[in-house]
């Protein structure tokens, strides 16, 4: 049975993640024509101005005893009496921690044809993923290690955290990030915006800011529902009956649409950037407002 | 019963169940539908929107009419209503109802029954007195003819059965008489005759003889159940002719006819159709004599009366008969002997003429030798001992001398009377004596005898001695030798010395002849009775004789007719058999007169009561299987079912259709669409073999080539195909590829065929094993795979390409002809002139993995390394090209217009 249900899980995994490098392998062909972006791709390694594990040259300095004698840089040594060992520059990847939520309300989709949010969400996170661990980024995912990892082997162990990890929400409220880690949350956002503020404002005290990724179903957008309704919540059980649902159609886009201002607010009262994503519509183009969004600043 | 102007109902409580709808309706009513689930993520954003949730919703309207409905039908159909048409007008007159009860009622039996019982019953309803009277004789004596209660009448009805025979309804006509005489009947009565439809002699008798009583109604069968009769077969060179006979009426009818033979199996079968408005239809059915002579009985299929079987006795089956012919011809042959004996026997026996050797070669029951072809062979004499039957004629030969093959000693000179210079008469035929196969037969008085030949007296006893002069000198004699038979006509058989041969008496008289080849007896002797071995009943079996039967005398068999006293069936005498049929050769079968004194005309089929509780159920429980949808898609949830589901249950539902057209439609229109792809577009085609890998390459393979041959010639095929061998078309494809694996399996016999078809026609396959590389590991066995596809198939003898095939020069100029790998062998048809396909051969058989130095990728790259380098691929390719041109221009290269060309390029 458990066997099973691996098996399942495992061909899950594989395909989001097929679908996560789709969504990305399409992408250098649009960002052929942003140089920008194509010149910051290039370079994903930044100096660190200072020793450490590198391959740059940076410094000689004097042997110390507890260097041992592997240590010893012979040819440098041979031209005086003294012992010196080799530095080379700290060259360090910025590091990119991904989270993507996975309350019961991320399981929706509203439609068989659609994706779950969940599922886009993944699929989002792993194309951005991929992106930037082609450009020697290091990624990782919030609450799963504090490890962030590189490589084709890296991107293998980020997507499958994507996509089966629990992305509890005390991974975000009790953030291990370094600082200035940029962070993506892909999330519905559904909570209360003072839930949120709690939240994001943790993450400003590590001065760590990034991008929000919203994932929006369309009818959470659009209110289809007509008739006699009883609507439930996902995982609370919580239910509400609607004896003509369509009345309620114009107060609930209402609602909605404050709950979207709201977020863009505290987004930009916390240095963040928000994306908004349906689910009916391409995930390249969530990617691509990502990776634009990322590579402005990385 | 409760009953509603015709309309009734067998368990009226039922009905009170229609008082709850209204209950039903405020229920239906208060129950407001189910809602819709919908999970719904941002409830949160939801609560406290306005909404008139407490307004109760009622069910549509329309949704609470139609469950009503669905109630409201059960519950009439739980009732169990009956609809009884209006019954005839009220009736107070006592009912004499008259039954037909001959072969023709048997068809028609049970709804005469019941309708019989219907009109006992409605009597007995009213009270009314009843009789019942049937017209055909039982061999019993009829119970007598009086009103009674209805009871009297039931167990009256109960043991009439319908007979074998005709109606007598003259007889009838005689019993009312009578009983109107004694008083048994009396005053008014209503009568209905229960007709079989057919008219018999005494129509009219019976019809006035009711009408007198009161009024009279005479109910039919429909047409449909019209009675069929079979008439007697008649001979003819091939087989034999039936004619089915019935009363014309306005409908066309198909009827089967199948002849069974003695062992009880069905020799052969026809269908006969009668057009509307015809009374008889004749259906001819050939059959050799072997199997005739083996006929018992021909049947109607699906008819079970008397008439509608045919039994056939002895005389049915026609011996085969030898005419001994002349070594030289006489030159008059409407002169000769054999003339006349052929034209008296060409009807009633199967005759072959020729030499002796010739016809004791073909086994003929009896030989016929008049006495221009005289011979004491020895083996007419053996043909006589082991039971063959020997005709003889005399003539002026057998007057000079006589031989051994004679019944009696002749005198020599013969007998000479009537003429110039003799006072004697010529003498007629005395009446057939009493032990003779010929008694009974009419003597035919002008019959004159001029010559004969004369027995010596006393050799001729009376036992041997089959017919007579006038004056007592034997005619035809005849004795037993051994098995066999020998019987001498003293007459010639042709008129020259008697009138005998142009009378009709001639062909009877030999007829009866006839019957004496089959188990060599003597044919039934005119003394004795016949006794009905096997009685025909009235549903056609054969059954035991009733006790009614009484034996028939011999000479008053010929025109005994079916009656309880003498039923159809079987009879015998001694070893012969005869059949005694209810329909003879001049039996008419017509309609019932309409001109019927007194008598009013009405349909069998009256109205009867309908039954509507199981249509009332189904359709209810169709309405409640739509009323589960109609609650369901209220309730959103059939939006959550998959579309192809509903799409398969609905598709399912079509096919379970009685007919399931679309199923069938659906087949061909695939078919179709596979030939248009096809045949609308130059295609080539390769064998799927089930290997994805292989099946690949092929394609590849195809397309490359067919890439390279749009690029160099005029040829531009589409896109390939992949073919099934077991299963599609191959017509429309001028080339076929088919890859041969080493475990191929043999072709089935049918796709054998077609691949064996497609070749006959035109069609090229390249059988390609691709494995000439690994093909000498194989040490010279030939290809397993190979072997067993070519085995099924109809392949001619191979060699390997000649020089100068058109292949080598179709299209490039070759000489080798390489694939992937190069150097093996490729074979073609040694020698295809022979065949229909103008000299090209239908297959190319190699091991050069061809496909795999043709594929190109997509964009045109080469998909598999080739052997030898470009340079061989290129070689490849120019081999593919002479194929695609070979498949399309067959010889046309051969042509020797272009050998000029050809050695130009050559010699460059």
């Amino acid at each position: 049975m458990s066997q099973g249900t691996d098996r399942h899980t495992e061909a899950r995994v594989v395909a989001l993640r097929h679908e996560g490098e789709d969504a990305a392998a399409r992408l250098p062909a649009l960002m052929a024509e942003a140089d920008r972006i194509a010149a910051t791709v290039a370079q994903g390694v930044h100096g660190r101005r200072r020793s450490g594990i590198g391959e740059t040259f940076w410094q000689y300095r004097h042997h110390r005893p507890e260097d041992g004698r592997a240590a010893v840089d012979w040819r440098q040594s041979a031209k005086s009496d003294q012992l010196f060992v080799r530095q080379n520059e700290w060259e360090a990847a910025n590091t990119v921690a991904l989270w993507r939520d996975g309350s019961p309300s991320m399981q929706f989709a509203s439609s068989r044809n659609l994706a779950s949010k969940a599922d886009r969400a993944a699929v989002c996170l792993i194309a951005l993923a991929a992106l930037l661990t082609q450009g020697g980024e290091r990624v990782s995912v919030l609450g799963e290690s504090a490890i962030s990892r590189t490589g084709a082997l890296g991107l293998e162990r980020v997507s499958r955290r994507l996509v089966t990890g629990p992305g509890a929400a005390t991974a975000v409220e009790a953030p291990h990030v370094s600082r200035f880690t940029r962070i993506v949350l892909a999330s519905d956002f559904l909570d209360p915006p003072e839930t949120w503020q709690a939240r994001l404002s943790r993450f400003a005290t590590m001065e760590s800011n990034g991008v929000l990724l919203r994932i929006v179903d369309p009818a959470e957008e659009d209110f289809p529902y007509k008739g006699r309704t009883r609507f439930e919540a996902p995982g609370s059980g919580e239910t509400l009956l609607f004896g003509r649902a369509e009345e309620a159609r114009k107060a609930y886009r209402e609602r909605w649409q404050e709950q979207g201002e709201r977020l863009t607010a505290l987004a930009r009262q916390f240095g963040w950037t928000l994306i908004t994503h349906r689910t009916d519509r391409p995930a390249t183009s969530a990617v691509l407002s990502l990776y634009k969004t990322l590579a402005e600043d990385v | 019963m409760f009953a509603l102007g015709p309309l009734s109902f067998a368990a009226p409580l039922a009905l009170i169940g229609l008082l709850a709808l209204p209950a039903l309706w405020f229920l239906l009513r208060a129950t407001p539908p189910a809602p819709r689930r919908a999970i719904f993520p941002p409830l949160r954003l939801l609560f406290g929107a306005p909404d008139d949730a407490e307004t109760p919703q009622h069910a549509p309207w329309w949704l609470i009419m139609f469950r009503l409905l669905i109630a409201a039908l059960i519950i009439i159909a739980l009732a169990r209503p009956v609809w009884t048409p209006p019954s005839v007008e009220n009736e107070t007159r006592p009912a004499l109802i008259v039954l037909d009860n001959g072969w023709a009622s048997a068809a028609a039996w049970t709804d005469l029954q019941r309708e019989a019982n219907r009109l006992i019953d409605e009597a007995d309803r009213d009270g009314r007195p009843v009789a019942l009277a049937t017209t055909a004789e039982t061999g019993q004596a009829h119970p007598t003819l009086r009103l009674a209660d209805a009871d009297t009448a039931r167990r009256l009805l109960e043991s009439a059965q319908p007979q074998a025979w005709p109606t007598r309804r003259g007889n009838l006509a005689d019993r009312i008489n009578t009983a109107r005489e004694t008083g048994e009947i009396d005053g008014e009565l209503a009568v209905t005759w229960l007709s079989d439809g057919l008219a018999s002699e005494g129509d009219a008798r019976l019809a006035r003889a009711l009408s007198q009583l009161g009024s009279l109604t005479v109910l039919e069968p429909d047409s449909g159940r019209a009675p069929l009769a079979i008439a007697p077969p008649e001979t003819a060179a091939d087989g034999f002719t039936v004619e089915v006979r019935r009363a014309p009426t306005d409908l066309p009818r198909t009827v089967g006819i199948t002849a069974i033979g003695n062992d009880g199996r069905a020799l052969a079968r026809r269908d006969v159709t009668i057009e509307a408005n015809a009374g008889s239809a004749t259906a001819n059915i050939s059959l050799p004599l072997d199997l005739r002579n083996r006929i018992a009985s021909l049947r109607l299929d699906g008819s079970s009366s008397s008439a509608a079987v045919h039994l056939l006795g002895d005389s049915w089956q026609r011996p085969r008969v030898g005419l001994i012919e002349l070594t030289n011809d006489e030159g008059q042959p409407l002169l000769s002997d054999l003339h006349y004996v052929e034209s008296a026997l060409t009807d009633r026996a199967e005759l072959i003429r020729g030499h002796l050797d010739d016809l004791l070669a073909a086994e003929p029951a009896i030989l016929v030798m008049t006495d221009a072809a005289r011979s004491d062979d020895e083996r007419i004499q053996d043909f006589v001992n082991e039971g063959g039957v020997l005709i003889r004629f005399a003539g002026p030969r057998l007057a000079a001398r006589g031989d051994d093959l004679l019944p009696v000693d002749l005198r020599q000179g013969g007998r000479l009377f009537g003429g110039a210079l003799n006072w004697e008469d010529p003498q007629t035929l005395a009446d057939f004596p009493a032990g003779s196969p010929f008694a009974g037969l009419p003597v035919d008085r002008s019959a004159t005898v001029d010559r004969q030949v004369l027995a010596q007296p006393g050799s001729a006893t009376p036992d041997k001695v089959w017919a007579r002069l006038e004056d007592g000198t034997p005619l035809v004699t005849a004795e037993r030798r051994a098995r066999g038979w020998i019987v001498l006509f003293h007459v010639t058989a042709s008129p020259e010395w008697s009138d005998l041969p142009l009378t009709g008496l001639f062909p009877r008289m030999m007829q009866r002849l006839m019957g004496l080849a089959q188990g060599g007896s003597v044919a039934a002797p005119a003394n004795g009775s016949w006794v009905l071995d096997r009685a025909l009943d009235a549903e056609g079996q054969l059954a035991n004789a009733p006790a009614s039967a009484r034996p028939i005398p011999a000479n008053a068999f010929g025109s005994a007719q079916p009656d309880p006293v003498t039923p159809p069936g079987l009879y015998r005498l001694g070893p012969a058999s005869s059949a005694l049929n209810v329909i003879g050769t001049n039996t008419r079968i017509e309609a019932l007169p309409r001109d019927l004194p007194g008598a009013v005309f009405a349909g069998l089929d009256g109205p009867r009561p309908i039954r509507f509780d199981a249509g009332l159920l189904a359709a209810a429980l169709i309405l409640l299987a739509l009323d589960v949808l109609v609650a369901l898609l209220l309730a959103g949830r059939l939006a959550n079912l998959r579309i192809g589901g509903m799409a398969a249950a609905v598709l399912l539902g079509l096919a379970a259709l009685p007919g399931a057209p679309q199923a069938r439609a659906q087949d061909t229109s695939s078919e179709d669409a596979f030939a248009m792809e096809a045949a609308l577009a130059l295609r080539f085609a390769y064998v799927r073999t089930g290997d994805a890998a292989l099946d690949r390459r092929s394609e590849a393979g195809l397309t490359g080539l067919g890439r390279e041959i749009t690029r160099r010639s005029a040829i531009e095929p589409d896109a390939p195909m992949g073919v099934d061998i077991d299963t599609d078309p191959l017509i429309f494809f001028p080339m076929i590829y088919w890859p041969v694996t080493e475990d191929a399996r043999p072709l089935d016999p049918e796709t054998a065929e077609r691949v064996s078809a497609y070749l006959q026609s035109g069609g090229l396959i390249v059988f390609d094993t691709q494995d000439a590389d690994v093909a000498m590991l194989r040490a010279g066995a030939p290809h397993p795979g190979l072997i067993a596809v070519l085995e099924s198939i109809d392949v001619p003898p191979l060699a390997q390409i000649p020089p100068d095939h058109v292949l080598t020069r179709a299209f490039y100029l070759l000489q080798e002809f390489p694939g992937r790998y190069s150097g093996n062998p490729v074979w073609v048809e040694a020698n295809p002139n022979g065949a229909s396909r103008d000299g090209t051969s239908g297959v190319i058989i190699g091991a050069h993995d061809w496909a795999s130095a043709w594929a190109q990728g997509e964009r045109g790259e080469a998909m598999a390394p080739v052997e030898g380098g470009e340079r061989q691929r290129e070689l490849a390719i120019r081999f593919g090209v002479n194929i695609a041109m070979y498949a399309l221009t067959g010889n046309y290269k051969a042509d020797q217009v272009h050998v000029p060309d050809i050695l130009e390029r050559l010699g460059q």
